[in-house]
Order: structure tokens, then C-alpha cells, then sequence
């Protein structure tokens, strides 16, 4: 008889402010960004760990949560609500012995654990809620069972060029290309050696994670997963392997890498597929669920794109995402953009580019972006709740802070510049 | 505290809706789907739900499955909680005179337990058939400011329309003062919308004056008008009764355009995603490069690669390279392959049509429906749920595909106009 009580705990690492995606995360956590047309990234985690049959999790929040609080909900949308299924939110709390702010990945984890030995799970799995892939947990889980490993960690190759950028593992061949016992890890090294990146995707064993975590707590002054536990443990010569992963890993830092990750889900066959991955979001959270499907008018053209139910097309959209609640009027050119929720554009405006968080309105004949190929110019980025007057001209690369004045915009905005 | 809250609502949902044809061949009228996301009978539930009341019993006769299946818990219309509810009622049998339902006044007269266990001061009797928008709490305080009986909600309707309806004739303070139902020679354009306000006491007097009497605008009106307080309800927005072929295809066709008067999302018009089973599993509709898309709706889920004119799309609906599907309605999950022709066609749900394959060819002015003149004459070709259309196949104008047909059931390459497989 199948065991009802689930033997894996998942617990996605949701909060930290990170200084990454400009604009777009000064008013939510990195997880509760925008992304597909329909979802927010955090809802890549939340369908592969559906998907994987692992509903029992816990999201440890601390960095204006409440986007994040409204969009997980009752947890039901991704089937998680039940006997044994439920998603927790876990901020930060006081009163409790060591309880205070998280101050570190590691750290959370710590300040949570009586939550993980109340659920008394086989293994611990702890994953970012940053990053767009599709991957089954359960295959990691099963190696990480077989080689009766304290830690696992999934890996992605990457070029040697880019591994500063992450903490890099050399994993041995032990088991070919599935994984292998790491032995050497470095935390973003300026000058790498090896070139399995760590996806943060960590499979534990909860005792030696408790007993690293209160280590940790006792003797360091940093409290994070990458820097300080994966090094304690190679130190301490725990039993830490790699699952080699070798799919798709969409991993967002600039605005820049935020914008190419869009352009992956477009094009003939595209590289983020969201409807094989099977990605589900809240359709409450934003009432989306109400949404009547896009209506495209008359003259409109619409080429290489993904729009979701509730926008309305009368002008030109190529190579751009619209989220509900987008309307591009008569006239108007959205081109290699990504328009969130409730964007207005007006008619005869021309978009080149653009990131444009929600409840931006674009007045009638404005430019944003220079003209010519996408990847000659760096994406601009509008932050939310801001009205664009009409006639305005703004470059590339610039960045519009959230809830500006109009009248810091009614002027020619140079390409490069930061509007505060 | 909203007035009205406690009032109940009984939504008459039993229509056969037979002139639709195989559209109802597996569900009630009020279930069939409508403007890519919708079922028709989303219409009359969130008219309720944005009225502000809060207690209904859906009262079910034909093929109720897919409508129950819909309803659930009511939650998507936000019937669920200490004080609301949506009932499901069902013909029973049992008691002294339970049966299946003989007519509207039947249908309720069956279910007076119901009223009597959720007193309130009126009763709103409406049907689940009709694409509208209305305010019933402005129609209930305008029954109480009249001190009516019954109250019921009319507008103006085409003259050649009006012998499908119930008629009256209304003095300068909107006191029906005539009735007609279904006249052949009609003297008025004032037409029933089939929505009634009852007075609760009244209305099971009415009940009990007459055991014979089963239906409210053929039996119960036409008295009333004569001794009690008849009041009509004007309406003059959008309203209409989609049951017949070209009523459902041209009220879809409202949708894609501006100027006429209805408009799901701005009216508060609510679906219920969950009932199909793929609640949050549709992602964006996908354009690929060298698509084209004018005057459309397009739902999630949709992934385009040739050509949509003038046509509704539901979800999941994939439309191939230089595919063209032109004035249609397309039904959730079908697949228009390659170079395959849709033109003024109404797909039911999960339809392939195969490669090269052309539905509505020639003249639309063909001649009607053998089987169904009364059905299908507009031009308008039907193809039933599930079915496969080969490869190459040509099919006319005024045609009918039953649900599930496929390959050897098709012989020839080529379906008359007229004709039905």
C-alpha cells in the first residue's frame, strides 16, 4: 500500500532581497516576478514539485512577502491542499530561541527547523524559487537515496567563461552521466576550475542537516547554503554528490538575461516549452480566471508572440509576451517586449525592447526603445504603476523607477539613463 | 446589508434547446458553450452573483451531467459561504405529485419545499438560457416600489420575432394590462424575457389556485393580468435567446465587435475553469512567426500558425500552417491542420479536421439541411464533438457531422451542402 504521510519535505527558498532585476523586484521578491504570460517563476518550482509528486512544502518569505503570500494562496492551484498536501509560508518570527530576521539562506532553514522535525521527513529538499526549468525531483531524490548521500546537489554544465557567476562543483565520474561524489566546490570563484554549476537544488538528510545548520550558527558569521554549508560538509567529509542535470535552466540575474529568458518561450519550437512542462499558476491571484479571451482587432498583426486571455490587440505585436489586462490600441508597434499585467499602450507608439512591469500606461505617440535588432540594444525597463504623457521619447537601457511623476518623463529621455 | 441578499433565485436550466441540434446532443442548452470560455448559462449566474443575491436553486431536467459538472460548488460565482448556496434540483419522484417537469409553474410548483425552507420576501424565477446582462436587485426594488405581484422583466423584440414569445401590453404606469403567449397576429413588440419577481406568498397562492396549470406565461398570466398586480420590467440592453444555430452564431459574432452591446469581461460575466478539468494548465495563446489574426477572439491555450478571420477560438484550439478559419466558432481542443479550410463552421469540442480538408465549400447561399431545413439553412455547417475529418475531405455548406464520426463513415472525398454524415 502506497504510503499517504509524503517522505520528502520541500522547502523553497523565496525571499531574500536580491539586488538582481533592477526594478522589477523593488516591490516583490525575485520569485514573484512576472514571467510566461501568465505566471510568475515561482510557479516553475511549485509545477515540477506537483508534477513530481512532492506536495507537502514550505516557502520561507521575508522580503515584501505579500505578493508572494496572495499568489500562493490555498496552495490549491498546484493541487498542494489536502490531507497530506499543503503549502506553509514561513516568514521570519520572534520569540522563540535563536528566531530573528533571516540572515542568510542557511539561517532560515535553521530558524524553521522545528517545522522539519514536526513533519519528520527522509530527506529535506530545499530549492530556490528563482529560476525557470522544468526537472522531476523524484529522479534526484532517487539517486540521492541510492548513493545514501548526507547532500546532493543538482548541477548544470556551464562554460568555463561563465562559472564565476556561480558556485562550481567538480563532480567525479562515479556514476557517469547521472552524478557523481563531489569533492572540491568553490562559491563563485573568480578564477574556476570546474564547471558543474550548483542549480540550488539541494536534497538532504535532515540529521546531518541540522547538525551542519547548528554548526553553522554556533561557529560562522555568513549563514548560506553556497558559501558557507556545501564547504562545511566537503570539510567535514560528509557523503555530498551531484545529479547531473542536462536540461534547460533559465537563470536570471540582469535585466538582460530576464529579457532572453522571455525570448525563449517564442519562436517555432520554443525552448521553454510551457505547456509540456505543464506550468500552473493561481488564476485567482489577479482574478486572471475572469479574464474573457484576447480579442484581436481589425488591423492588427500579431507575429511570434504569447498572449494570455484578457488583452486586447488592435495595432502590432512581434516577438513580445503581453500578460492579461494589455492593450495595444490602433497604430501602436510593441516589438521584442514584455508587457505585465494591465499595460496600456497608446495609439501610434511605437515599443522597441521594452520590460514594463504593470499598470503602466503609455500615453498615444510615444517611443520607447531605439529601432534595429534586438540584440544590438539593451532592453529599457519601466517599473510599475507609471502613465507615460503622450509624444514622450525614451531610449534603450534606461531604467524608469516605480510611480514616477509625469512630469519627470514629459521630456526626451537619452538612451542610458535612470529615471528616479 | 444589501437588501435583497436573502431574496432566492430559482434558474429554470432545463432547456432541451433542440433547434441547436447536436450542439445539445450531450448537454442542456444552458451548458453548451459560448464566446470562447463561457457555457450560456455563466450568463444568468453571474447576473445573479452581481446582483448581490446570494441563494439559487438550479432547477435541472435534460442531460443535467455537464451542467452539474459546471455548477460544482458554485464557487466560481461566489455561492459559496454561511449564507449562500446553490442548489442543485432535480425532477424527483416520491411524493404525492413529483414527476418530470410538465413546465416552468410545474417545475417550481415541484419544489415548493425548497422555497418554503429559504423564506424570503420574494422570489426571482429566471432561465439559464439568454446571453444578457441585467441588474435583478434594481428589478426587485422596482417591483416593491410598484407593490406588484409579479413583476416581469419585457423588452422590445423584432416584430418577425415576437410569435416565439410570451407578449403584453403595458398602460402609461407599466401595468400589464394584455397577454398573449406566442401570438400568431401579435399586437405589441413588448416581449417576455422570461424573468419573473414573485412575491413569495403570492406565488404559492398562484401555485394552489390551479393543480392543471404547469406553465407561468401560457396558464398563470393571463389571469393574473386580470385580477392582481401585473407589472412589466423594462429592458433595453442586450439580451438574447441563442436557440437556434444562426441566434448562437451571430450573438458569438457580437462578441468580436465593437459597437454591439455585449461584452463578457466588462459585464462581470464569470466562467467556471475548474469544471473542465485543466484549471490553471492553459498557457498564453501562442502566435508563431507568419500567422495572421484579425477581428477574433483567441483563448489561452491557443496555438496559431496560419490564418484566423472573423472567428471565435476556445482554448486548446490549434490552428496549422496556411490553415484558414474564417466566420467560425471553434470549440476547445480542436485541431485544424495544414492547409485545411474552416469557413462559417461551428466546431464542437476536441474536432480534427485533417489536413487540406475543407469544411463550408462553395456557395453560402446553398440549399438547406435535408434532414434539418429548420435547423441549418443560414449556411452554417456543424461538426459534432470529436469527430475526424480526413484528409482532403470537402464538405459543404448547411452540413452535418455527427459527434464521432470518422474515416470509413466519411464516403467520397465530398459532403453535398445539405447533406449529414
Amino acid at each position: 500500500m502506497k504510503k499517504l504521510k509524503p517522505r520528502t519535505l520541500a522547502m523553497i527558498l523565496a525571499g531574500g532581497r536580491v539586488d538582481e532585476l533592477n526594478v522589477l523586484t523593488a516591490y516583490r521578491p525575485k520569485s514573484a516576478v512576472p514571467f510566461g504570460g501568465f505566471a510568475r517563476v515561482i510557479d516553475f518550482p511549485l509545477s515540477n514539485l506537483m508534477h513530481s509528486g512532492l506536495e507537502q512544502v514550505a516557502v520561507l518569505s521575508q522580503y515584501r512577502s505579500y505578493s508572494l503570500i496572495n499568489h500562493i494562496g490555498s496552495g490549491a492551484a498546484w493541487d498542494m491542499l489536502g490531507r497530506y498536501r499543503g503549502v506553509s509560508i514561513l516568514p521570519p518570527s520572534k520569540g522563540y530561541g535563536h528566531s530573528d530576521w533571516y540572515r542568510g539562506s542557511a539561517d532560515a532553514v535553521f530558524q524553521n527547523f522545528d517545522f522539519i522535525q514536526y513533519h519528520d521527513p527522509e530527506e529535506v529538499l530545499i530549492l530556490s524559487g528563482d529560476h525557470v526549468y522544468s526537472m522531476d525531483y523524484q529522479e534526484m531524490i532517487d539517486y540521492h537515496r541510492e548513493k545514501d548521500a548526507d547532500l546532493t546537489i543538482a548541477c548544470l554544465k556551464v562554460p568555463l567563461s561563465t562559472a564565476h557567476r556561480f558556485g562550481v562543483a567538480e563532480i567525479d565520474d562515479e556514476d557517469g552521466e547521472r552524478g557523481g561524489r563531489i569533492f572540491q566546490y568553490k562559491e563563485k570563484p573568480s578564477r574556476p576550475r570546474f564547471d558543474w554549476a550548483s542549480m540550488t537544488i539541494f536534497c538532504f538528510k535532515p540529521k546531518v542537516l541540522y547538525e551542519v545548520l547548528a554548526a553553522n550558527a554556533r561557529e560562522d558569521d555568513s549563514f548560506e547554503f553556497g558559501r558557507n554549508i556545501i564547504p562545511r560538509m566537503l570539510y567535514e567529509q560528509r557523503r555530498v554528490y551531484g545529479y547531473k542535470f542536462a536540461g534547460y535552466w533559465g537563470y536570471t540575474r540582469t535585466i538582460e538575461e530576464y529579457w532572453q529568458t522571455n525570448m525563449d518561450l517564442l519562436g517555432e519550437r520554443p525552448r521553454i516549452d510551457i505547456e509540456e512542462w505543464g506550468i500552473r499558476t493561481n488564476l485567482e491571484h489577479r482574478n486572471i480566471r475572469d479574464c474573457q479571451p484576447l480579442k484581436v482587432g481589425n488591423e492588427a498583426v500579431i507575429d511570434d508572440s504569447l498572449i494570455y486571455n484578457g488583452c486586447t490587440v488592435e495595432g502590432t505585436v512581434e516577438r513580445s509576451i503581453l500578460f492579461p489586462g494589455a492593450y495595444v490600441k490602433k497604430g501602436a508597434v510593441v516589438r521584442d517586449s514584455v508587457l505585465f499585467f494591465n499595460n496600456v499602450v497608446g495609439r501610434n507608439s511605437r515599443l522597441d525592447k521594452v520590460v514594463s512591469d504593470v499598470n503602466v500606461t503609455v500615453g498615444d505617440e510615444v517611443r520607447i526603445g531605439e529601432e534595429g535588432p534586438a540584440a544590438d540594444k539593451e532592453a529599457t525597463v519601466v517599473g510599475w504603476n507609471n502613465s507615460i504623457p503622450a509624444q514622450t521619447v525614451i531610449g534603450s537601457d534606461c531604467t524608469l523607477y516605480p510611480t514616477l511623476k509625469p512630469e519627470k518623463l514629459a521630456r526626451t529621455i537619452r538612451s542610458g539613463e535612470i529615471v528616479r | 446589508m444589501r437588501e435583497h441578499e436573502k431574496t432566492l433565485v430559482l434558474l429554470l436550466a432545463g432547456g432541451v434547446g433542440s433547434r441547436l441540434n447536436i450542439l445539445v446532443q450531450t448537454r442542456a442548452k444552458p451548458a453548451v458553450c459560448f464566446g470562447g470560455i463561457y457555457r450560456i448559462i455563466d450568463f444568468s449566474l453571474s447576473n445573479v452573483m452581481n446582483s448581490g443575491l446570494t441563494q439559487v436553486g438550479v432547477l435541472t431536467q435534460y442531460k443535467p451531467l455537464s451542467l452539474m459538472r459546471h455548477l460544482g460548488t458554485g464557487e466560481a460565482w461566489d455561492f459559496t459561504g454561511r449564507s449562500r448556496g446553490v442548489k442543485i434540483l432535480p425532477p424527483r419522484t416520491g411524493s404525492k405529485d413529483s414527476d418530470w417537469y410538465k413546465g416552468t409553474a410545474d417545475a417550481v410548483r415541484q419544489n415548493i419545499d425548497f422555497i418554503r425552507a429559504h423564506p424570503s420576501k420574494e422570489v426571482v424565477i429566471l432561465s439559464g438560457d439568454h446571453i444578457y446582462r441585467m441588474d435583478l436587485d434594481d428589478m426587485l426594488s422596482f417591483h416593491r416600489r410598484k407593490q406588484a405581484d409579479v413583476t416581469i422583466a419585457m423588452m422590445v423584440v423584432p416584430r418577425e420575432q415576437i410569435h416565439q414569445f410570451g407578449t403584453g401590453i403595458t398602460n402609461d404606469e407599466g401595468r400589464i394590462v394584455e397577454w398573449e403567449e406566442k401570438p400568431e397576429v401579435p399586437r405589441t413588440d413588448l416581449a417576455s424575457m422570461g424573468i419573473y419577481v414573485f412575491d413569495t406568498e403570492y406565488l404559492l397562492r398562484l401555485l394552489a389556485s390551479d393543480r392543471e396549470a404547469t406553465d407561468f406565461g401560457m396558464h398563470f398570466i393571463p389571469k393574473a393580468i386580470e385580477s392582481d398586480n401585473v407589472f412589466a420590467y423594462p429592458f433595453h440592453d442586450y439580451w438574447r435567446d441563442v436557440g437556434t444555430v444562426q441566434a448562437y452564431w451571430e450573438a458569438n459574432m457580437d462578441i468580436l465587435r465593437e459597437d454591439s452591446g455585449i461584452s463578457p469581461e466588462a459585464w462581470g460575466i464569470r466562467p467556471n475553469f475548474e469544471a473542465d478539468g485543466r484549471p490553471a494548465d492553459w498557457p498564453p495563446a501562442r502566435f508563431v512567426a507568419g500567422s495572421t489574426v484579425k477581428d477574433s477572439m483567441v483563448a489561452a491555450g491557443c496555438v496559431i500558425e496560419g490564418e484566423v478571420v472573423n472567428s471565435m477560438l476556445s482554448p486548446g484550439v490549434r490552428v496549422g500552417k496556411h490553415a484558414v478559419v474564417r466566420d467560425s466558432i471553434i470549440l476547445h481542443d480542436c485541431v485544424i491542420e495544414e492547409d485545411a479550410v474552416v469557413d462559417l463552421a461551428i466546431l464542437d469540442k476536441r474536432v480534427v479536421v485533417g489536413g487540406g480538408a475543407v469544411i463550408g465549400s462553395g456557395d453560402r447561399d446553398a440549399k438547406p439541411n435535408q434532414r434539418y431545413p429548420k435547423h441549418l439553412y443560414t449556411g452554417i455547417t456543424l461538426i459534432g464533438k470529436e469527430a475526424v475529418i480526413p484528409p482532403g475531405i470537402v464538405v459543404g455548406r448547411n452540413c452535418i457531422v455527427e459527434p464521432g464520426r470518422k474515416d470509413d463513415e466519411f464516403s467520397g472525398r465530398e459532403v453535398a451542402s445539405g447533406e449529414t454524415v
